[in-house]
């Protein structure tokens, strides 16, 4: 299941985004989060989900595109390591 | 050397945001200290608090990665701003002069309480960091400055920023201090330190005693106080209103000890306050001192004021308002200095609270409650005096 809509109340509560800075399509950058205030949310989406992100994964700038690394990390860490 | 003059207030205190209302407060020796971390020290503590609305400042995202002590400057400045009322300049004809002892001591206690350290502690922490949001909430493209000078940071930061608005480097100066460190592992720290005051249980808020024979030291504050500074002629062609003049300002180091202060440095720095204003001492009538309570500082001060003051001592009404609102450390320069301007400028001096028995050894006129109106009170001075024998002396006059 996508991590999309946790992620959407996460940034919202955070941050107080809503309306279309909640589209999975829009940029997060355009919405006002900074290269700081993206660091301290990926920081916080690490806490929520309780796992590591990668730290050279190139301009996640959408949170469909956050929402899929955070999926992929998720799964990587759920799946039998034999 | 153009004269300067003050045109702009703002405040975030432990008595409000409102400067009027802040003097006011201490008018009637209201004090705002009271205990803190009951539970969380080995003894106890107090401090003053600032009851304080971030939310009226800044969004949430906005709040990323900025300190309580940044949020305390964005706002006092942008008060201060509000209050000098339509400065129209070329942004990089604007300067921000902060000053700040400590920076962002809450990220830091956090980084170091929590389990996980966030990643913007440093931006967060760096004690330069209220100036820089200071500029980027105000598009200030001049220099922009922090001064980290102790108990004299903001007097400092002041002082530069008048230098510099007299010599026509600048048109408009935006200064003054912030200071957020109440918190657990900095309390501690000065309690080790031996300068914070005791009190017996129910007295906090009178914990604090300047120049009095039971004086124990002082309590923390926190806050900020910002000072829109300009050139008399600027203010006077825009019909600015002019709280009073900043008509004298002296910086001088003792070079003797790291925390041990120095009555001969302490009193060149009030000479060269008063040489630069052109007053001589008898037209000062009102000393918002440096006043922290401590066994040794207070006498110092009182030595200083004394050597400079000559016969007209006697005549210099003194009072440390650090009774009151604690001790902002690099911001207690500036909220002095505000509450200093308002002295001039409506005639009255604060009181000197906590002092049921003056020590001889601090013998001066100090200000009773009740008493403090005086018609000609058109001079006064503000002390700062700092660990690293830094001292600052303003001296301001009525408009």
């Amino acid at each position: 299941m996508s991590s999309l809509k946790e992620l959407q109340d996460l940034i919202h509560e955070k941050y107080g985004l809503e309306g279309e800075a909640l589209d999975p399509d829009a940029s997060m950058k355009d919405a006002g989060l900074d290269s700081l205030a993206l660091a301290e949310f990926l920081f916080s989406v690490e806490d929520h989900f309780a796992i590591s992100l990668p730290d050279d994964d190139p301009d996640i700038d959408t949170l469909r595109k956050l929402a899929d690394l955070v999926d992929r990390v998720k799964a990587a860490k759920t799946a039998p390591t034999t | 050397m153009k004269r300067v003059a003050i045109t702009g207030l703002g405040v975030v205190s432990p008595h409000g945001l409102e400067p009027d209302a802040v003097f006011a407060a201490l008018l009637e020796g209201r004090s705002a200290v009271h205990p803190v971390f009951d539970e969380l020290l080995p003894k106890p503590a107090v401090a003053a608090t600032v009851a304080f609305d971030e939310s009226r400042w800044f969004s949430k995202l906005q709040l990323a990665g900025v300190d309580r002590v940044s949020q305390f400057a964005v706002a006092a400045a942008t008060l201060a701003l509000d209050d000098a009322r339509s400065v129209d300049v070329d942004p990089e004809r604007v300067g921000v002069y902060v000053g700040c002892g400590m920076g962002g001591a809450t990220s830091l206690e956090t980084a170091y309480r929590g389990t996980r350290v966030p990643p913007l502690t440093i931006p967060a922490f760096m004690p330069n960091a209220p100036a820089a949001h200071v500029a980027m909430r105000h598009q200030v493209k001049g220099p922009v400055l922090t001064y980290s000078v102790a108990c004299a940071s903001s007097a400092v930061a002041i002082a530069e920023a008048a230098a510099a608005v007299a010599r026509g480097d600048l048109d408009v100066a935006i200064a003054g201090g912030t200071e957020a460190l109440v918190v657990p592992g900095v309390v501690v720290a000065w309690q080790a330190m031996q300068t914070l005051a005791a009190f017996a249980p129910g007295e906090g808020a009178t914990a604090v005693k300047p120049f009095a024979t039971d004086r124990s030291g002082f309590a923390l504050g926190e806050g900020a106080a910002f000072l829109v500074i300009e050139s008399e002629e600027r203010a006077r062609s825009r019909g600015a209103r002019v709280h009073a003049l900043l008509a004298g300002w002296g910086t001088t180091c003792d070079a003797t000890h790291l925390t041990k202060p120095d009555a001969a440095g302490q009193a060149r720095a009030l000479r060269q306050a008063l040489a630069r204003s052109g007053l001589a001492p008898g037209d000062v009538r009102y000393c918002n001192a440096h006043g922290t309570a401590t066994r040794v500082g207070d006498p110092v001060e009182r030595e200083a004021l004394a050597a400079v003051w000559g016969d007209a001592f006697a005549d210099l009404r003194v009072s440390s308002t650090k009774a009151l609102h604690g001790h902002l450390l690099g911001g207690s320069g500036a909220l002095e200095a505000l509450v200093t301007v308002l002295a001039v400028r409506d005639h009255r001096a604060p009181p000197n609270m906590h002092c049921a028995t003056l020590d001889p050894a601090c013998e001066m006129n100090l200000v009773a409650l009740g008493d403090d109106r005086d018609d000609d009170l058109n001079a006064a001075i503000s002390n700062s005096f700092a660990f690293g024998g830094t001292n600052t002396v303003l001296l301001f006059t009525g408009a």
